[in-house]
């Protein structure tokens, strides 16, 4: 095919990516504002405590320090993104260990951190709860009592203990679905907590400057922090600004309020802008991480392959807050049936809170936990019928015009495709040395949506100004807005330049997550270069004095059709000594009918004497729409497997009495580049895609089939399965133990 | 971090009076990659940090008739390339180059880190096995300790207040000795072992002449397994007699639970690793 595009569709470097490789980028950590303090802040050392006194006197007696706080000075303050349950500073309890109980102003560091150790707190420890499960059972503990009063906060009629939110779906008669099956399957799933490990840690910057609160942090959704800041804080929206940095590194986890609203208070208690940057060992203990998901799966099945039912119960560790989750539960249950036709099924998800750290949010929510409970059990049910796991899938996907397990139907479904093509890189059927096996992996998801805006401007000088609400994690939507600029306006892309606004740019954006980036920012950059051309070729008309419906934008230049006449818009310009404008926005939140579908397979060897589980290779296909800047797909691609790499082999956020125990990253380990095995990637074209390149997401569907691939290779290759992540060597040694006793 | 005063002495003798006048307030800073990271996390505190940077003599290896003089000083990484290591104990570099990450190496020192004592450190099971000694220096004299009885518990040694690491000693490695080093990495690359076996022998006509065997990460302290050695030296090696040797290390080892295994795991684990290196230098091509 030959591409009707110029630039779109060939790889484009980074807008930014000199800067950032040669220093000059900007992040939080670097803004300076003169008199700038630091910030830090107290963690309970308890699960579930009642905080009986606080006795601040020797902290604040300390030379450098410019104020403490404690839940007192900021004025009942709760915050979160939809659901408002955290407390900016607990008052009178804490419910988790890492919780924020008192915040230290000092001139440095240290000085901040030798204040809070001398901040004196008597506690009452009170019976916790950590696991989901026990947190139903009557008898658990209740962490919020007066839960239904929180702002956001929608609680379901009679649900049990702690769970706050419980989502139920009914499909065909379940009952009557099991009674046809010839063999029934049951397995339960455990998911652990896992963190982004994104480079830079969450920062925040906070200078009260006259009326306008101005604020510097790595959101990469300022317009909804803003609100959770001004919500915390009491103070109306408009006095808040958010104005640009860089973010260094994101996967999901940087649009939290994190320490905004403490920031806030101590900036105000001290009168001097205040920074606030968490290290490594709070980031661990007490940031945003993967939630914990316990999920149960029951199939009924056929022995010609027929999946006659599925139920799921999918229970989501909210840990001690919900505040920090967008849409205050995270999604997964909805998938968790897989893209499998199943005409009878039923769902129960439910978010429930424990005293451990809260989940937020990281790359593809909810969705690696499902892929893995539903993937593995997979290969379950198909040994469970004697029937090869490739097979069994090619038999039970979902195909066009069908219906998914819970009752969507998708468009330009090319699971199979994908799958196949993934199957045929891989040499899925050829021969494999002892202890070595493949396994699969497949999940789909459609891109996000949200709102956004973009400005384009033409300058006399022949440059163009794309300007953005956008603040850039590192997902390359700058350089994606440099490409429909240079192509739509058929300019050199070293023409384009971009200039990023702060939050009083417009009401609303709704910044980057959820696979939404290429799907709103293009459109908002296309619709902004239609609308400038149109502008310019009313401009030439006026000055010109040619007919509008004769004029043509043809690069560099205005054309006139029936004359062939041209003039440089440049000159035009010049003369007019103007610029013209155009805007585009877009809001569109609809989910749309058309996903896309990865599908992956892992070869692994394992040692039979030591549970070592090796790498051998990995191959990944996609279900593409137009690809608008291929380098940066493809490191989606990378990246995304690579993280689902850790998760299935070694990422954990160890969690023993409540307390994280992995605090640094020499116990929480991520994989290293040593550790990645030669990769395929394959792409399968669909003639499908939102906006006007036709585009699919990319950034969080690599992420999610990566571990049950590799648990089913495991399986695979020497017969014991592991049905909690991280698969390591010491759970496949024990495993191969037990069924060998 | 706490505040410290850092001190720069420019000979040994300014050293040690350093160190008397300051004594438990004062710690010498080396390459710092341990030390530092301790003092970040409040493990551990100094109001004075002695650096030995500009202490001359401390660094560089020289090729001697009584082995490889390797200064305290010296670079992981300076070893690890080293022509004269690399020819004289070419085993030795090959150990180096399993500890941590290059940028580790580049800045951590071969003194720093025996004195650091940290069981799950690699080169100890190049040093043991290499019968290689320590200087240990002080204002009253120097003495030789072997390495294998240089370690006494978790991060301690039998280095005295006072005292300075000053060389390591490797002795001539004989013609024709065979050497394995089994780092067991199941999480990552990246990482400390979860158990490593570093092992030398000399083989003639089947028997066993010399051997020796050291544990690393299975122990408070990197491991001589003389209970393996004394098994199998002056008999011929069987399949059967070197898998009973190596479950010899299950009495003498006594792991942590931690992030890379439960104890019960690294004991097993020390067995199979034993075991496997012991075919290596036994057996392999034999
Ligand atoms: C991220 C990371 C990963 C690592 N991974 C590994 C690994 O995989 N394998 C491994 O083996 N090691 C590993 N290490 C440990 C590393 O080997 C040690 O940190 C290093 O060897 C210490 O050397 P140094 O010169 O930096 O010592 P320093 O930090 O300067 O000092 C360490 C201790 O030795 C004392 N000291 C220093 N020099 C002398 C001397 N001449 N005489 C007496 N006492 C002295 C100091 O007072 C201090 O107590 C890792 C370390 C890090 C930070």
């Amino acid at each position: 095919m030959v591409s009707q595009y110029q630039v779109i569709g060939n790889s484009a470097p980074r807008v930014e990516g000199i800067d950032k490789v040669t220093g000059k980028a900007l992040y939080t950590a670097d803004f300076s504002p003169p008199g700038t303090i630091w910030g830090k802040a107290l963690h309970s050392p308890y699960a579930h405590a009642r905080i009986l006194s606080i006795d601040t006197t020797a902290a604040k007696a300390l030379p450098g320090v410019h104020a403490v706080i404690t839940g007192r000075d900021v004025a009942g303050g709760m915050y979160g993104r939809a659901i408002k349950d955290i407390p900016v500073l607990a008052l009178d309890r804490v419910r988790f260990f890492g919780e924020r109980i008192a915040a230290v102003a000092a001139d440095d560091e240290d000085i901040a951190q030798r204040a809070l150790d001398l901040i004196e707190i008597e506690y009452e420890e009170l019976p916790a709860v950590f696991d989901p499960l026990e947190a139903l059972e009557p008898s658990a503990p209740v962490l919020h009592d007066g839960a239904s009063a929180y702002q956001g906060m929608k609680l379901p009629e009679g649900a049990p203990p702690n769970a706050y939110s419980v989502i139920k779906v009914d499909r065909g008669d379940i009952e009557a679905g099991f009674a046809e099956a010839d063999v029934i399957v049951e397995n339960t799933y455990h998911l652990p907590r896992v963190h982004q490990v994104y480079l830079e840690p969450q920062s925040v910057l906070i200078w009260l400057d006259g009326e306008r609160v101005q604020v510097w942090t790595c959101s990469k959704a300022p317009y909804n922090t803003r609100e959770a800041l001004a919500t915390a804080a009491q103070i109306p929206e408009e006095s808040v600004v958010f104005n640009p940095t860089l973010i260094g590194g994101d996967f999901g986890g940087k649009a939290t309020p994190s320490d905004l609203p403490i920031c806030y208070f101590l900036a105000r208690a001290s009168g001097r802008p205040v920074r606030m940057i968490l290290d490594y060992t709070e980031e661990l203990m007490a940031a945003n991480p993967r939630h914990e998901v316990v999920v149960q799966l029951k199939s009924g099945v056929k022995h010609d392959g027929t999946l006659t039912a599925r139920q799921v119960r999918f229970l989501v560790n909210s840990g001690a807050y919900a505040g920090y989750k967008p849409a205050g539960i995270i999604r997964g249950s909805n998938q968790a049936a897989g893209p499998y036709k199943i005409a009878n099924t039923r769902l129960e998800g439910i978010n429930v809170y424990t005293n451990t750290v809260p989940g937020g949010h990281m790359r593809a929510p909810g969705e690696p936990q499902a892929f893995f409970a539903v993937e593995c059990h997979t290969d379950e049910v198909a040994k469970a019928i004697g029937m090869d796991p490739l097979q069994f899938r090619l038999l039970t996907l979902v195909e066009e015009g069908e219906e998914t397990a819970f009752g969507e139907v998708l468009q330009d479904v090319l699971a199979k495709q994908t799958l196949m093509a993934a199957a045929e890189a891989a040499g899925y059927y050829s021969p494999k040395a002892p202890n070595v096996g493949r396994g699969i992996g497949i999940g789909d998801r459609p891109p996000g949506g949200g709102q956004g805006t973009a400005d384009v401007t033409l300058r006399p000088d022949g440059t163009v100004l794309l300007t953005t609400g956008v603040f850039e994690q590192g997902s390359g939507t700058y350089t994606t807005f440099r490409q429909v600029i240079s192509e739509e306006l058929q300019i050199d892309p070293e023409r384009v330049e971009i200039e990023v606004q702060n939050t009083d740019y417009v009401k609303m954006d709704s910044g980057l997550g959820g696979s939404r980036g290429t799907r709103i920012y293009t459109t908002a950059a296309y619709d902004a270069a239609q609308a400038a051309k149109t502008e310019l070729i009313g401009l030439a008309s006026r000055q010109l004095e040619w007919p509008e419906d004769k004029i043509a934008y043809a690069g560099d230049e205005v054309r006139r059709t029936d004359t062939g006449e041209s003039v440089r818009w440049a000159d035009l310009l010049a003369r007019s000594g103007d610029t013209v404008s155009g805007r585009g926005h877009i809001q569109d939140s609809a989910r749309p009918h058309f996903t896309s579908f990865t599908a992956q397979i892992a070869e692994v060897s394992v040692d039979p004497e030591t549970g070592e589980v090796k790498l051998l290779s990995f191959t990944t296909a996609h279900d593409v729409g137009k690809i608008i800047n291929p380098i940066s797909h493809q490191g989606q691609i990378n990246g995304g497997v690579m993280q689902g790499i850790g998760y299935a082999l070694m990422e954990e956020l160890r969690v023993e009495d409540g307390r994280v125990t992995t605090l640094s990253l020499g116990d929480y380990k991520v994989p290293t580049i040593r550790d990645i095995p030669p990769m395929k990637t394959v792409l399968v074209q669909s003639e499908s895609g939102v906006g006007p390149y036709q585009i699919k997401g990319i950034g969080e569907t690599p992420i999610g089939p990566v571990a049950p691939a590799i648990a089913n290779a495991v399986a695979d290759a020497i017969g014991v399965r592991v049905r909690d992540l991280p698969v390591t060597a010491e759970k496949v040694f024990q495993a191969l133990k037990e069924a060998k006793a | 971090m706490q505040p410290f005063s850092f001190h720069r002495p420019t000979s040994l003798d300014e050293t040690f009076s350093l160190l008397e006048q300051h004594g438990d307030e004062a710690r010498m800073i080396a390459g710092g990659t341990a030390l530092v990271v301790m003092m970040k996390q409040s493990l551990f505190t100094a109001e004075h940090l002695i650096s030995l940077d500009r202490v001359p003599g401390l660094s560089g290896i020289r090729g001697e008739a009584d082995g490889l003089h390797i200064g305290a000083l010296t670079r992981h990484r300076e070893l690890e390339m080293s022509p004269v290591v690399r020819s004289a104990a070419p085993f030795l570099a090959e150990v180096y180059s399993h500890v941590a990450t290059v940028r580790i190496r580049n800045q951590a020192t071969v003194g720093g880190g025996l004195a650091h004592a940290d069981p799950n450190q690699d080169p100890p099971a190049a040093f043991i096995t290499l019968e290689a000694r320590v200087k240990l220096v002080s204002r009253n004299g120097e003495r030789l300790v072997p390495v294998a009885e240089l370690f006494s518990d978790y991060y301690e040694t039998v280095i005295q207040p006072g005292e300075l690491l000053t060389e390591v000693i490797v002795p001539p490695v004989a013609p024709g000795t065979r050497t394995a080093y089994l780092k067991f990495l199941p999480r990552t690359e990246d990482d400390y072992a979860t158990v490593a076996v570093g092992a030398t022998a000399q083989m003639q006509g089947g028997v066993v002449q010399k051997l020796k065997v050291a544990l690393i990460a299975a122990a408070p302290t990197a491991l001589s397994a003389t209970v393996v050695e004394d098994q199998l030296v002056g008999k011929s090696v069987t399949p059967a007699a070197i898998r009973q040797a190596a479950e010899a290390v299950e009495a003498i080892v006594d792991p942590l639970d931690d992030f890379r295994g439960s104890s019960s795991y690294k004991r097993d684990m020390a067995v199979v690793f034993t075991r496997r290196a012991l075919e290596r230098v036994l057996q392999d091509g034999a």
